[in-house]
């Protein structure tokens, strides 16, 4: 077989088992978003518009939520209606939900995209200079900072880098998203737990990549140090990198509802809490369904580069 | 072990130092609004002239009290679901492990918080988000590990001695996984913490008006400008603790020599 075929074949395979897998998991999750609705304790109408509201007012909202058909066709309808692009209204202004998502998505992104490369450019010098020198000064400082980079919790984090470098220092400013510098905040705040995750990962897999049968064989054959880190062993240790690359990318979008909030960020974490605040359900519901559509988006993006990264595979 | 301690001296000195004042944590006396250290009130006063100190003394009892009532929810309702899991193997696997893989689709604070949203506010509500999200790290871990205890040799001689499931699961079982779910429960602790106090933070885990470190923070926030003290100490506090477990967590795996959870 000619070695273009079977890559595509293998690619293929791989591509086709992820989605099988993936059905499933969507079904569920979509799932999980009908069923929040209907975990509001008592009546969620009620819970809206008071007690004192008017019987008319209560039975427009119960048609608008679909609550006075039974609960099967209200799961049917849910499930069609995502599936076709219909994520509700918003029952504050009555603008589609995939509306408001779609205007708060793009502040988001930028957001975890500024965090996500601080992470990679702080975790990757770090992970090596561990690495390299594993078990020495330089070692034991670097897990030090990674170990306070996943016990700082962000929410406190935020309001101290806002204090001293916004309010005592005015290096950036305090809140918003009006210029570039006002990124630079918000992007530690949500990037140092996935820096300080990725240099603790990336330590242990240069480590055990070095530690590996194939790098043993190039040392043995007289490549260079500098080839055995950054060409044989950055290799393989790249592989569960990206894994865990995937994996944390949720607890980033995640984290992001909490660093919009302490940064008045408007992107989609904030448009979750204004939603929570004010019981627009069917926004919270759009919002949790379309992070959590980002999220297995993310994972499924980073086992597909495994797959990508693994000689076995590419050259099976 | 010995490099958690230091980490233990700020949230136990606060708890010490509040007991030595023996002020109330909840007691509003607005002539004494952001007052500043004085005798009787160590630490000063918060807006509504509550104890600073006791209520960060409070905070951190409730945010350890939370913890551990989460971890010890969600390793319980874990390791019972991942032992049938995996000793039955069969539907009933499949079934825990689909629930598993749902859960895990979703990012575990943000189902938290949503669960806590749609709920309603408040410590029992917190704890049953917190758990749902929690059981699963126990569930697979538990899982795993007995279906590798499957055919060894003590348990198939339990088996041919007539042990029922449960004296099996009691006496070999559990014994042979406990040190994996030691450290996956210390590192459990320190992310429900956060997550306790994350979810306080955003208003939607203990109400006021008792304190939690999470509300503390978003208090302390909005008067930062002008009272940085009052953002400080409960972040201080927190992440002296959380830093403590994660070491204590450290400290066990590696002692006990338990693979994985580098992260």
């Amino acid at each position: 077989m000619g070695l273009g075929v079977s890559i595509g074949g293998m690619w293929m395979n791989v591509l086709i088992g992820r989605l099988a897998q993936l059905l499933p998991t969507l079904w569920g999750v979509v799932t999980v978003v009908f069923l929040l609705l209907h975990m509001v304790p008592g009546d969620p109408v009620e819970a809206l518009l008071g007690e004192s509201a008017m019987p008319a007012d209560r039975e427009a909202l119960r048609q608008a939520l679909h609550l006075d058909q039974p609960l099967w066709s209200q799961y049917q309808a849910y499930c069609l209606g995502v599936m076709h692009g219909d994520w509700g209204v918003s029952l504050i202004d009555g603008r589609p939900v995939l509306e408001h998502i779609a205007g708060r998505a793009p502040a988001t992104m930028i957001l975890a995209a500024a965090a996500l490369l601080l992470a990679m450019l702080l975790a990757l010098p770090l992970g090596y200079v561990a690495a390299r020198h594993a078990g020495g000064k330089a070692d034991r400082f670097a897990m030090a900072f990674a170990l306070a980079g996943v016990s700082v919790p962000n929410f406190w984090l935020g309001p101290m880098l806002m204090l001293v470098f916004a309010v005592e220092l005015g290096w950036f400013p305090v809140s918003g998203m009006d210029e570039p510098a006002s990124m630079v905040l918000p992007a530690i705040t949500l990037g140092t737990a996935m820096a300080a995750m990725l240099s603790r990962m990336m330590r242990s897999a240069w480590l055990e990549a070095m530690h590996g049968g194939s790098c043993r064989t190039a040392r043995a054959f007289g490549a260079s140090e500098w080839r055995l880190w950054w060409r044989d062993a950055a290799r393989l240790a790249a592989m569960p990198v990206v894994t865990m690359l995937g994996l944390q990318l949720g607890s980033l979008l995640a984290g992001a509802v909490i660093t919009e909030a302490v940064f008045d960020w408007p992107g989609l974490g904030l448009l979750t809490l204004e939603a929570i605040q004010r019981r627009d359900y069917p926004l919270v519901q759009g919002c949790v369904l379309v992070i959590a559509l980002f999220y297995i988006a993310a994972n499924l993006l980073a086992d597909l580069l495994v797959a990508w990264l693994d000689p076995r595979v590419r050259r099976a | 072990m010995r490099s958690a301690l230091p980490w233990l001296f700020p949230p136990l000195g606060f708890v010490i130092l509040a007991l030595v004042q023996g002020q109330d944590a909840n007691v509003v006396d607005l002539d004494r609004v952001w007052a500043g250290p004085d005798t009787l009130h160590w630490m000063g006063c918060d807006d509504l002239g509550r104890d600073v100190l006791a209520r960060l003394a409070r905070g951190i009892m409730l945010s350890l009290g939370i913890g551990m009532g989460v971890v010890a929810a969600s390793g319980l309702i874990g390791i019972v679901l991942g032992l049938l899991s995996g000793w039955k193997g069969g539907w009933l696997d499949a079934l825990i492990m689909r629930m598993a893989d749902i859960v895990l689709a979703f990012p575990g604070m943000l189902l938290a918080i949503a669960l806590a949203a749609m709920l309603g506010p408040g410590v029992d509500n917190l704890i049953l988000a917190l758990t749902v999200v929690g059981w699963v790290g126990f569930a697979r871990l538990a899982r795993v590990q007995v279906q590798a205890l499957h055919h060894a040799p003590f348990v198939e001689a339990g088996i041919a001695a007539g042990m029922g499931p449960a004296h099996l699961a009691w006496r070999h079982l559990l014994p042979n996984i406990a040190a994996p779910v030691l450290v996956e429960a210390s590192f459990g602790l320190a992310n429900v913490m956060i997550g306790e106090a994350g979810l306080s933070f955003l208003g939607l885990g203990v109400q006021p008006p008792d304190p939690s470190l999470g509300s503390m923070i978003r208090e302390g926030a909005r008067v930062m400008l002008v009272h940085p003290w009052l953002v400080v100490w409960p972040g201080l506090a927190l992440f002296s603790l959380v830093m403590a477990v994660n070491l204590m967590g450290d400290a066990l795996r590696d002692r006990l020599d338990v693979q994985g959870r580098s992260g």
